[in-house]
């Protein structure tokens, strides 16, 4: 049972807390997995063209507009990679962790969760139907992967959901 | 893009790129296609946050994306529509401009 939650406590502090074992080693080792970005699969994902066939624009973007983007993601990548240092045991106890950050971080948390599910979908060929799976092989590397997407998917989620209430309390 | 400044030096060729008024005129479509791993709830707000539109308009926009894959989100000048889209790859969509066939 997860009792994975993201709770802002207040106006400069966002906390991720209820993190069992297993999903403080997939956060603790997304560093590692995000420095595979600019592998041939991750970094076609990751840095696109902007057009289906128009070889001009896509060579100048590719140019001109991936190199900052591969910027933007690295910053990101730094950022989460800081804030992990500083997980904790949640309220003590030894089997579930915690990790608090500045609130500013949002957006950077936000990219490296996705850019992690983009580069293991990436790397392990994931797709829709892998996605709608709920068994998995635990001698599989590929399902670790898809369970893997999928919790960091979870959490992910946790801070979408956190940036709609943001949001709401701004426009009352 | 833009097109190269010409020099006028003697002995070099200029190659001028010209640019129709249609041409100019033509709206480009930005378009974000369908992948397995963003999350439905994710491209909702990306679509909010880069766009400025209210929630429903932005929910069904990804609704079409997930059920068709892909939607047109945004129609006009090329320029603004490179912006989008470098904005849609900051958050990992997948999209793409296109010129508009209209």
């Amino acid at each position: 049972m997860i009792d994975l939650r993201v709770e802002q406590l207040d106006e400069k502090r966002v906390r991720i807390g209820g993190l069992t074992a297993m999903l403080a080693v997939m956060l603790r080792e997304m560093p590692e997995i995000l420095e595979l970005r600019d592998g041939p699969e991750a970094s076609a994902r990751l840095f696109p063209n902007p057009t289906a066939a128009d070889d001009k624009i896509n060579k100048e973007w590719q140019q001109m507009v991936s190199p900052e983007l591969r910027h933007l993601f690295v910053s990101a990548a730094e950022i989460v990679t800081r804030d992990l240092t500083a997980m904790t045991g949640d309220n003590g106890d030894p089997e579930v962790y915690e990790v608090t950050f500045p609130v500013e971080h949002l957006s950077a948390w936000m990219s490296a969760l996705n850019q992690t599910r983009l580069i293991l979908a990436e790397a392990h060929k994931v797709d829709e139907e892998d996605m709608e799976r709920r068994d998995f092989d635990p001698q599989s590397p590929k399902d670790l992967a898809v369970l893997r997407i999928q919790l960091l998917g979870y959490l992910l989620h946790l801070f979408v959901e956190l940036e709609d209430d943001n949001e709401s309390a701004d426009r009352i | 893009m833009t097109p190269s400044n010409a020099t006028g030096q003697p002995g070099v060729i200029q190659i001028v790129e010209t640019v129709t008024k249609s041409e100019l005129s033509t709206p480009w479509n930005v378009v974000v296609h369908n992948d397995p791993i963003n999350l439905m709830t994710y491209v909702t707000m990306v679509l909010m946050r880069v766009f400025g539109y209210p929630r429903a308009k932005a929910k069904k926009m990804m609704l079409e994306v997930h059920n068709l894959g892909r939607s047109l989100v945004w129609s006009g000048g090329r320029e603004q529509a490179e912006h989008y889209v470098h904005q849609l790859h900051g958050y990992q969509l997948l999209a793409t401009m296109e010129k508009s066939k209209t």
